[in-house]
This record gives C-alpha cells, sequence and structure tokens, in this order.
C-alpha cells in the first residue's frame, strides 16, 4: 500500500511547484486561466456558463511572473450572506505545537528541596572560595614576616656577672655591635648630674637606663654608622673616629656632627639566671 | 516541615543571614581543615619529629 500511495503522489501532484531560496512559491508552469468545461460533463445539468461566483477579472486574480505569484484584489469582496456554523465536527484538535510529548512525570513536586539544593550548593561554593581567599592572604603576608633563621638570632643573652665593675663589653645583636657598660656609681652620678635639657638631643639618664648601673645600647654613631671607641672622648664616655662625635657615659650625644643620642634597644633583666637579654 | 524547607528558612532567606553563615562556615573550615591537616601529619610523621624524640636526648629540663 507504501508503494501504491507513493506512484499515486507522484503521478498526482504538479511538479511545478516548488519553493525559492526566498520562500516565494515558484509554479512556473502553472495555467491560471483555464476555464470550465463547456459541455456538460455526464450528470444532466446542460451546459454551464462560467460560473457565477468567480469574481470579474476587473476585480483582481492572479498573476504569474516568472518569479512570483501573486493574487491581487481590488475589490473588498462582499459579505458572506450563508454561513453555515458547524457545531459539531470531528476533526482533531489544532494545537500549536501538536508533536510536543508531555513532561509532567519529569516534573518535580516540590520545588523547596531544588531551591535548598541550590542554595547549599552556592553556599558550599562561597566556604571553599572564602577559604581559598584567606589562605592566599595570610600566605602572602607570612612571606612578609621575618623567616626562622633571623627570629633565631633576634635575641642575645649575656651573663651579667662576668662583667666587672666599669668596663665595657661588646656583643653582636642582630648583625649590628651593642655596647653594655657597668657602671661604676661615679659614672652614675656624673651621667645623672649633667645638664641634659641643654643637650642636643635632650634625654634624661634615667630615661635611657633601666638599672643605673647597667648601661645598654647601640654601637652604631647615629651621624653615619662608624662604631664609636668605648672609654674615650671628652666627656668620658664614648668617640667616634669617622668624624669625631663625642658621647657621654650615658651614650649621649655632647659634641661633634652627630644629631641624636646613642639608640637604646629593647632588653629586659632575668633576674633568676644574672642574665641580660637583649632582644 | 522538611529539612529543606528549615535550611532555607534558617539561612538562606535573608541575604545578611547568608553571607554572615557562610564567613562563620569558612572561618570553621579553616580551623578544622587545618587541625586535620596538621593530625595527619602528625600520625603519617609518628616517631620522626623532634617532639617525639625529643626525651631521649633531652633526660631533665633544669640545666
Amino acid at each position: 500500500m507504501a508503494s501504491f500511495q507513493a506512484v499515486k503522489k507522484s503521478i498526482n501532484l504538479a511538479p511545478t511547484v516548488r519553493t525559492l531560496a526566498s520562500g516565494v512559491p515558484a509554479a512556473p508552469a502553472l495555467n491560471l486561466h483555464v476555464r470550465a468545461s463547456a459541455d456538460d460533463h455526464g450528470h444532466g445539468h446542460g451546459p454551464s456558463g462560467p460560473r457565477l461566483d468567480t469574481p470579474p477579472r476587473w476585480a483582481g486574480g492572479f498573476q504569474r511572473t516568472t518569479h512570483s505569484l501573486s493574487s491581487k484584489t481590488l475589490l473588498n469582496a462582499p459579505t458572506t450572506t450563508t454561513f453555515q456554523s458547524r457545531l459539531l465536527h470531528t476533526s482533531a484538535v489544532a494545537k500549536d505545537a501538536p508533536e510536543v510529548p508531555d513532561f509532567g512525570s519529569y516534573r518535580t513536586n516540590s520545588t523547596d528541596s531544588n531551591r535548598t539544593l541550590s542554595y547549599a550548593l552556592v553556599g558550599t561554593m562561597g566556604v571553599l572560595s572564602a577559604s581559598v581567599a584567606k589562605s592566599s592572604v595570610t600566605e602572602f603576608l607570612q612571606t612578609m614576616s621575618a623567616s626562622a633563621d633571623v627570629l633565631a638570632l633576634a635575641k642575645v643573652e649575656v651573663e651579667l656577672g662576668n662583667i666587672p665593675e666599669g668596663k665595657n663589653v661588646i656583643i653582636k645583636w642582630r648583625g649590628k655591635p651593642v655596647f653594655i657598660r657597668h657602671r661604676t656609681q661615679s659614672e652614675i652620678d656624673e651621667a645623672r648630674s649633667a645638664e641634659w635639657r641643654s643637650f642636643r638631643d635632650p634625654e634624661s639618664d634615667e630615661q635611657r637606663t633601666k638599672r643605673p648601673e647597667w648601661l645598654v645600647m647601640l654601637g652604631v654613631c647615629t651621624h653615619l654608622g662608624c662604631v664609636p671607641i668605648g672609654e674615650a672622648g671628652d666627656f668620658g664616655g664614648w668617640f667616634c673616629p669617622c668624624h669625631g662625635s663625642h658621647y657621654d657615659i650615658s651614650g649621649r650625644a655632647r659634641k661633634g656632627p652627630a644629631p641624636l643620642n646613642l639608640e637604646i634597644p629593647q632588653y629586659e633583666f632575668n633576674d633568676a639566671e644574672g642574665k641580660l637579654v637583649v632582644g | 516541615m522538611s529539612f529543606s524547607t528549615t535550611f532555607y528558612n534558617t539561612f538562606a532567606k535573608r541575604n545578611s543571614v547568608y553571607v554572615t553563615s557562610i564567613f562563620t562556615a569558612a572561618f570553621a573550615f579553616g580551623i578544622g581543615f587545618d587541625t586535620a591537616i596538621t593530625t595527619f601529619w602528625d600520625r603519617w610523621n609518628a616517631g620522626k619529629q623532634w617532639k617525639d624524640i625529643r626525651h631521649k636526648y633531652i633526660q631533665q629540663d633544669e640545666e
């Protein structure tokens, strides 16, 4: 039957209709001037003239050019007076997209769990991203902090019992020399009685020492960074040989180009072990 | 009141609560992750680290 249908179609369907690329139907061999036959065609109503409902030529009609088939109407069509409404019909219901299957079985019946799943996934992603960002920032900042070998050198311990009164000790702390002087009572009196308010960098001896007998300071000249010589200079303290700065017994700049007193590092006493911890 | 509805109403309904709980969870996650990794590391290298063999070399603390 299928083959028969195909044959029938190929015979009955005019091979003249096709669609141009522009979408216009092309029917080059279509005869639009055919008329109904003038004889009675076998059922006895006599010769039939032109049909009464055929519009005359001046009212419009079909036109065929080489590329298009157009229909033109120059009049308003008369209203249909006899209209038979079909109240009952057996044709199929026309749908917009009749081929769409029913997806009802795939639809969820609770959108709440889907919404919660979406929010949970987004939240988990946010948690992981925040952790990664925090870890990145922390690791980057840790590259700026001191490394372990620097931290290992950060503190220096000095045995105080080994330093006799009136002697200097020079130790190395963070690559710089540190002067530790065990001052005698006369030196303390001299340092405390000086008129420190008129000095270039006014600082009292009480501000510079935690204990009067121990003077701890960085052995770097504040002028250009030479190392001063101990127990020298005009004031019985330190003397910088590079440019001739004089420091007194409290390490204060008294003479020469040095603008500031010798710097005091952070230090503290460990009385239990008799030690001085610098750093 | 299913679990999903409770979760949504507790955490995700207000964006302020949502973002705050995300940052709090990230903080807790960081601590937990660090702890877990450290524990795993110590267990994996048990007996090799200084804190494991220190008692063999330093007998008394005071000196």
